[in-house]
Formats: C-alpha cells, sequence, structure tokens
C-alpha cells in the first residue's frame, strides 16, 4: 500500500520529535511541597513562639499561674485565672443559646423552609459570618449593651434575682457592659458557623432514610429527632466543637463589651475580662518583660484550650465523612 | 388518636421554634447592618477620603486608614495566594495517600480557626521583636497567614473537583505532570479557585487583632512599609472606644466602609461563582 | 484445527503462537504483542495472562461482560493506570519489539506514539484550536503558521473541519457530545500517534454520532493500529478486523472478527455472543 501523502509527512514529524519531560516534573513537586510544609512550619512557629514568650512568666510564676486570681501590673503579680474563666464563661453563654438557635436555623433550612427560600436564606445567615469581629464589637457598645442595660437585665434581675441560688447569678447593677453582653455576642456570631455545619450534616443523611420514616408515618420534628440526629451525631458534636473553638478565641467583639476587669464574679451581669481581650487590650501597654511575658503565657493556654477543641472537631468531622462514606 | 395528636402539636412547636430561631438570627443581620447604615451614613462625606485622621476635636477624615488596610491587603494577598494555591495544589495533587498530606490538612484546618490575635503575636515575635518596630510588613504578614488557610482549603476543594479523565486525557497525550497539572486542572477550576480568594481577602479586610501587634497604627500618612500604618480596624477601636464624638462619628464611618467592601466582596464571589456554573 | 480451516488458512508464520493466540497471519506485521500480561487492583487480580497479537493497520475489537478486564487491558497498552497508586502490572507489551512495560522509559516518549480516546468526551477548557494543538506543543517547536495547519489536518482526519472551521477560537466545551469526541480523537491524532486505543469512544453518544465515529474509525485504519473496546456486539462485529473475547480477566478467544461471530471455538465465546449472558 503506498503511503498517502499526508502521512509521509507525519512520517517527518515523528522522526522529529523530542522528548516532553526535562526537570520540570521534579521542580514542580518540590516547589508545592515546599509550600504545603510551609503551613506546618507557620504552626510549629506559633507554637514555638508562644511556648518561648511564655517561658519566664511560668518559670516564675509555675502552675500557680492558672489558679491565680490576681493581676496587679504594679506589684508584677499575674494570674490566669480571671481571663481563663471568662473566657470559658463567655463560651459557655455562647454555646447555650447558639446552640439551640443554630440548630432551629439549620433545621428550618434543610427541612422546613420552602425550596425557593433556602438558598437566600443560608446566604444571610452565612453573611453573620462574614461581619467582621470589630463590627459587632462597635455594636454591641453602642446599641446591644444600652439595650441591655435598660431592659434586659433589670428584667432578669427581677426574676432571677430572687431565687436563692440562681441569684447570685444575675446580682448586681445593671451596667449592660460585662460578661453576659459578651456571652450573647458570641451566640451571634458562632450561629452560623455550627448552622453551617448541622446543615452540611443533615444534609448527608440519605433520603432513603427519610423517606421510609416518612412512609411509616413520621412527623418532620420526629424524623430529625430519631432519624436524622442518631446518624449524624458524630458530626453535629463536631460542629458544635468548632462554633466553640472560634468562640474561645474571639478578640474585638468581646473587648468592647466585656468590661475588662480582671475579676472573677458569680454573677454574668459584672464586668470581667478574657484572655483575648486582656491581650488586645494590654499587650502594647505591657512595659516590662514579666507583663508581657505573662500575657503572652495567656495567648499560649489559650491557643492549647482552642487546638484541643478544633481537633476535636476535626476528629469527629473526620468521622462522620467516614461513616457516611461507609454507609453509603 | 391522642397520641397523634400530641405528635401534631409537638411538631408545630418544634416547626415554630425553628421558625423563630432563622427569625432571630436573621433579626440581628437586619439590626446590625442597620444601626451600621444609620449611624456610618452620617458621617460619610469626601473629606473620608482626602484627610487623615485628626487628633480629637478636629475634623478629619480616615484617609491614611483607608490607604493602609489597602496596600497591606494587597501585599497580603500578593504573599498569601501563591503559597495557598501551591499548597493546596500538593495536597489536591500529589498528597492522596501521604501521610504528610494528613498532617497538612490537619494543621490547615487548625490554623484556619485558630484565634487571630494569636498570629499577631506570633508575627510579633519573628517580626517586630528582631526588627525592633512595628511595620507595615509585619502587618501584611500576619493578614497573609490568616489567608493562607483559607485559599489553601478551597484550592485543594476546587482542584479535587475537576475529573480525573481530564487529567487522564492530557497524561495519555503524553504530557508531563506538572504540564497537566498547570495547563489543564488549573484552568478547570480557574473560577472556583479565584472565588476562594476572594473570600479570604474579604476575611482578612475585617482583622484587628493581628494588625494590633503588629502594624499598630498611624495618626498620619505614610507609605513608608517599615514603620507602623495607619488601617481602618485599629482606628476603628482607638476612635469607637474613646470618648470623643467626632471620633466615635469617624469609628462608624470607617466601620461601614469596612463591612461595605465585604459585603461586596462576599455577594460578588458568590455571584461569581453561580455565574461560571459553580453552585449546583 | 477443523478441516475448513486449514483449507482457508495461509500458511502459518514463524512466530510462535501462545495460548488464546490465532493461527492466521495478515499480510501487515505484528504492531503490539501482548504477552503473559496480569494486573493487580491492589490485592485483586484483574487481569490472568493475556497474550494477543494487535496488527499493524487493523481494527482490533475487544468484546467481554462487564468487568471482565478489557478496559484494564486497554489501559496497561499506553501505562495510563499508572497515574494512580495500587496498580501493578505485569508481563511484556512489545510495540515494535521493544517492552513498554520495562523500566527506564521515557514514558512521555511512549505515550505519544500510542493515543487515547476515553468513553466520556473530555475536551480541555480551551478553544478548539488549543486543545488540538496541546500535545503537539509538547512534542514540537514549530511556527505559528504550520502549528494552525497541523491543527487543520487533524480536524480533517477527524471530519470535524467543516463544523469547526470558523469557530476555532472557541471553547471546545461548547461543541455537542459527538463532536466532543471527534475533537479527542482529533486531539489524539494531532501526535502522530502509531496506535490507537478506543475505551468505548462511542457508548455516551447518540446512534448518528455513533455512526459517524464508525465511519472515522474504518477510514484511520489504513493509517494506524487500533484497538477497540466496545460492549456493543454489534458494532465490535462491523468495525473490526480481529475480535478477543474476555471473561473474568482471560483472554478467552482471539480470531478473525468473521469467524469469532459465525463458528466461535469455545462455548463461553458463543454463550456471550448469542445473549446467553452478558
Amino acid at each position: 500500500m503506498a503511503a498517502k501523502p499526508e502521512m509521509v509527512a507525519v512520517t517527518a514529524a515523528r522522526a522529529r520529535r523530542r522528548p516532553a519531560g526535562g526537570p520540570g516534573d521534579a521542580v514542580f513537586h518540590g516547589l508545592t511541597m515546599f509550600f504545603a510544609v510551609l503551613v506546618l512550619l507557620i504552626l510549629g512557629g506559633v507554637i514555638a513562639s508562644l511556648v518561648s514568650g511564655a517561658l519566664p512568666a511560668l518559670r516564675q510564676f509555675g502552675f500557680g499561674f492558672i489558679v491565680n486570681g490576681a493581676w496587679n501590673p504594679v506589684t508584677e503579680n499575674f494570674g490566669a485565672l480571671a481571663p481563663i474563666y471568662g473566657t470559658l464563661v463567655t463560651s459557655l453563654i455562647a454555646m447555650l443559646i447558639g446552640i439551640p438557635v443554630a440548630f432551629g436555623v439549620a433545621l428550618f433550612i434543610t427541612e422546613l423552609c420552602p425550596k425557593w427560600l433556602k438558598r437566600p436564606l443560608g446566604t444571610m445567615i452565612e453573611l453573620l459570618a462574614a461581619i467582621p469581629s470589630i463590627i459587632y464589637g462597635i455594636w454591641g457598645l453602642f446599641v446591644l449593651a444600652p439595650f441591655i442595660q435598660e431592659y434586659v437585665e433589670p428584667a432578669l434581675i427581677a426574676t432571677f434575682g430572687r431565687i436563692p441560688g440562681l441569684g447570685i447569678l444575675f446580682a448586681g447593677p445593671p451596667l449592660g457592659i460585662g460578661v453576659l453582653t459578651a456571652g450573647f455576642i458570641l451566640a451571634i456570631m458562632v450561629l452560623p458557623f455550627i448552622a453551617a455545619v448541622m446543615r452540611d450534616v443533615f444534609e448527608t443523611v440519605p433520603p432513603m432514610l427519610k423517606e421510609s420514616a416518612y412512609g411509616l408515618g413520621a412527623i418532620t420534628a420526629e424524623i430529625v429527632w430519631r432519624v436524622v440526629l442518631p446518624y449524624a451525631r458524630v458530626g453535629v458534636v463536631g460542629g458544635i466543637l468548632l462554633g466553640l473553638g472560634r468562640a474561645l478565641g474571639e478578640t474585638m467583639a468581646v473587648t468592647f463589651v466585656i468590661g475588662n476587669s480582671h475579676h472573677i464574679h458569680a454573677s454574668i451581669l459584672q464586668p470581667g475580662t478574657t484572655i483575648s481581650a486582656a491581650l488586645a487590650n494590654e499587650f502594647t501597654e505591657a512595659v516590662s518583660d514579666l507583663y508581657q511575658s505573662s500575657l503572652i503565657a495567656l495567648g499560649f493556654i489559650l491557643f492549647v484550650i482552642t487546638f484541643i477543641v478544633l481537633a476535636a472537631a476535626k476528629l469527629m468531622l473526620l468521622r462522620l465523612q467516614k461513616g457516611a462514606g461507609a454507609t453509603a | 388518636m391522642q397520641l397523634y395528636t400530641s405528635r401534631r402539636l409537638s411538631n408545630y412547636l418544634i416547626v415554630a421554634l425553628s421558625l423563630g430561631a432563622t427569625a432571630f438570627g436573621l433579626l440581628f443581620l437586619v439590626f446590625v447592618l442597620g444601626t451600621l447604615l444609620v449611624n456610618g451614613v452620617g458621617a460619610l462625606s469626601p473629606t473620608l477620603f482626602t484627610q487623615t485622621t485628626p487628633p480629637p476635636g478636629s475634623a478629619g477624615g480616615l484617609m491614611n486608614a483607608i490607604f493602609g488596610s489597602l496596600a497591606m491587603t494587597v501585599i497580603a494577598t500578593l504573599v498569601g495566594t501563591p503559597t495557598g494555591i501551591l499548597a493546596g495544589t500538593f495536597l489536591a495533587e500529589y498528597a492522596h495517600n501521604s501521610r504528610l498530606g494528613e498532617v497538612v490538612r490537619f494543621v490547615n484546618d487548625i490554623l484556619l480557626s485558630a484565634p487571630s490575635i494569636i498570629i499577631g503575636l506570633f508575627v510579633y515575635s519573628i517580626l517586630v521583636v528582631p526588627m525592633g518596630h512595628f511595620s507595615a510588613w509585619a502587618g501584611a504578614v500576619a493578614l497573609a497567614i490568616i489567608m493562607i488557610p483559607v485559599i489553601v482549603r478551597t484550592t485543594e476543594d476546587m482542584l479535587s473537583l475537576v475529573p480525573n479523565e481530564l487529567r487522564e486525557a492530557a497524561a495519555a497525550l503524553g504530557a508531563p505532570k506538572w504540564k497537566i497539572v498547570v495547563t489543564v486542572t488549573y484552568r478547570s477550576a480557574v473560577q472556583g479557585m479565584l472565588t476562594g480568594v476572594l473570600l479570604a481577602v474579604a476575611r482578612i479586610s475585617g482583622e484587628t487583632a493581628p494588625l494590633l501587634f503588629t502594624a499598630l497604627n498611624n495618626q498620619f500618612f505614610s507609605s513608608d512599609l517599615n514603620r507602623p500604618m495607619a488601617n481602618l480596624p485599629v482606628v476603628i477601636f482607638q476612635f469607637a472606644m474613646s470618648p470623643y464624638a467626632d471620633w466615635q462619628a469617624l469609628a462608624w464611618a470607617g466601620a461601614l466602609l469596612i463591612t461595605a467592601a465585604i459585603l461586596v466582596l462576599n455577594i460578588g464571589a458568590r455571584l461569581f461563582a453561580s455565574w461560571s456554573g459553580l453552585e449546583k | 484445527m477443523s478441516a475448513s480451516l486449514a483449507t482457508t488458512t495461509p500458511p502459518r508464520s514463524d512466530t510462535p503462537t501462545l495460548p488464546g493466540e490465532s493461527a492466521t497471519v495478515s499480510p501487515f506485521p505484528v504492531k503490539v504483542q501482548i504477552r503473559n500480561v496480569g494486573f493487580h487492583y491492589g490485592k485483586f487480580q484483574a487481569l490472568k495472562n493475556v497474550s494477543l497479537p494487535l496488527y499493524d493497520r487493523h481494527v482490533t475489537a475487544f468484546i467481554g461482560p462487564s468487568g471482565c478486564g478489557k478496559s484494564t487491558l486497554l489501559r496497561i497498552l499506553n501505562r495510563i493506570y499508572e497515574l494512580y497508586p495500587n496498580q501493578t502490572a505485569s508481563g511484556e507489551v512489545l510495540v515494535d519489539g521493544i517492552d513498554i512495560l520495562a523500566p527506564g522509559l521515557d514514558l512521555n516518549l511512549v505515550r505519544s506514539k500510542i493515543g487515547m480516546v476515553f468513553q466520556k468526551p473530555t475536551p480541555f477548557p480551551m478553544s478548539i484550536h488549543d486543545n488540538i494543538a496541546f500535545g503537539i506543543k509538547l512534542y514540537e517547536r514549530l511556527p505559528k503558521s504550520e502549528l494552525d495547519d497541523r491543527v487543520e489536518q487533524a480536524l480533517r482526519r477527524a471530519a470535524l473541519w467543516d463544523e469547526v472551521k470558523d469557530k476555532l477560537r472557541q471553547s471546545g466545551l461548547g461543541l455537542s457530545g459527538g463532536q466532543q469526541q471527534r475533537l479527542c480523537i482529533a486531539r489524539a491524532i494531532a501526535v502522530e500517534p502509531e496506535i490507537l486505543l478506543l475505551d468505548e469512544p462511542a457508548s455516551a453518544l447518540d446512534p448518528i454520532s455513533t455512526q459517524r465515529i464508525e465511519e472515522l474509525i474504518a477510514e484511520l485504519k489504513s493509517d494506524y493500529c487500533i484497538a477497540i473496546v466496545t460492549h456493543n456486539m454489534q458494532q465490535a462485529a462491523r468495525s473490526s478486523d480481529y475480535t478477543a473475547f474476555m471473561y473474568l480477566g482471560e483472554l478467552v478467544e482471539f480470531d478473525e472478527t468473521e469467524r469469532i461471530f459465525t463458528h466461535p471455538r469455545e462455548k463461553r465465546t458463543e454463550d456471550y455472543i448469542t445473549g446467553r449472558f452478558g
């Protein structure tokens, strides 16, 4: 068979061919790996710098630092108890308010609202997460705190303040500024994160499961309670922990409304401080080395707490993904 | 029948409660944005962009702060975007079954949600202390570190969405791996990756805490990256906490500007994503 | 050998026949000799001891029920399985006498000789022109006019030129399914391979596009050695010269297409062809 005219050119072209390889692959692989490792180095650097910065204070105070309620820059007696307490309590309030609301939002968006509303609603809730902390801060200071001082706190004092035992939680003059307000703002700030994770989790439930329940005559709420939740339990907990991690580390919103007082009060209507608020307020003013080191030590403690919470959240969410894959 | 009725009732209750919860969330969104608008609009004027931050009691604007925020955001984006994209590429293209990949992903997610004030402390100790002074460089680096995990995540997610058949088709032609990634895979995912960058920029636009110990603030206009630089978030912090009414007004105006920028970026990113056919 | 075969087959060649290999000879040489090839997905053995020749300028079809290993075998021929971990091949695949499974070969150069078209059309997210140019630019540095000529050549040979000549700068993703697949074929032949591997190229297409692809294959076969995997037996019967029937990872029978479909030697082949299973 005589060669076709175009195939003559083709054969010549084949002979001209040069190899396509070269060092490109190794270089690119190395480059991407370098930057991936850089991420690890950043975390390592954060830990290292926190530890080295906190060391003087930890050496000076030892483990007593954590349980010391004093904070006196003059006598250089620093203790982490008040900030830690404030961090934990404000986050707890944020969780108590935020979790049920986030659950309600996620439930509404995934199961109850009409199809056309899902996207816009979801976007609007996500916008809550996009608003930066400082905006919540000034809104909280100028709008929410006065409102709480005017209406909410007197009502709380009037009702709960009377109850023995529980009353100490709601004692004191209504200041507006304080632990409760900070916790409330945190709740609004973490609400979208928890709701987003819960939404994802609810949506991974195989429709088959829900459909068979509907087929048996179950009502929506029951389905969520008995079918969706148990299936998605691990994911829901992961989402909650994610929200908690955020609440623990929030700085600016809390700084504006917490009152910045290194005292521990039983009443949530009183001012307090959190680790991040203390850092934000005092770090640039910290004149002595020990003062600065104590603040860094606070930062280190915050980092450890959030690391543990976020790692736990991640592990749970990973397990949910694997579980979903296994049962799918 | 009674059981059924009580079940129905509790169902209605739960529906009502979740509706209430959603309304609660939306209420606060409207509340916050509303007060921002009301208080901020009053202080808006062209002088915001032409005059620098004043001492208390005199008129002024936010020009140096706006410039500073823009400058540091641009630098942070220039530093953080390639880093994030390349690291995300490693995770998506080279790290399928590798231990390193799992660890990097894990660490990345921790950094994603870590308190930004801690990042500020970190950059303080590695840049500000050795340099002996606060600087815009340090501020930009802190912002970059906050952007990187976001971009890593979105890049990895977007690259993973590119179907394997496309890679196989390029490989079957004899293309080396790096060329496949750069000319085929990136091009397939470019819209998603861009959206990720936009969202990361939106995220850092409002960050205050990391700038507190790095770029600090500057009363005057400065374009010297080696010196403290004014920026909107820290100015807002300082002015809002002060007792001066004119400072507070400027703080609201600044807050409105930041929020407007963030909303535009966010909504813009979403529109871009759905317009380019990404969202299903 | 049955009496009818003895009177019609030409004299045997010198190449030793392996199990499953036909004793018939074609006027064209063996382009690819597959010898004792095995394949593992992790621990699972997907191919066992497969041996057969692929003749140059002929079409060899691979048929068999789902999971029989025909696509797996095809993907060994250009080592595309190496993109994934835990997939290993054993045995030899001799292309023009050189074992391409041997380590140390420039894999990209190997792949430039062997083109592949996949089941799902995979146009790159670029213009039609750039899709075709992509492969060419991997190997040759050509001036623009020559590159444009090569692109046109490839599109003509794939019977796509007339439909896209006015929209070369438009995205390849805007074409119809059948057009996209012909684009992929054009892209594959633009790098001037010697062998074409087609993995169910028409199964995602409508009947009219399928027919055009089949016509294209008939034209292309005079210049390439073509191997096609198909689950459509009629297509195999229509388009191929040789057919290999595979089942559960083994080559059950390999022969001239006409013989396989009229007088299969193995019962399993006959059962599959007559539709008793599949």
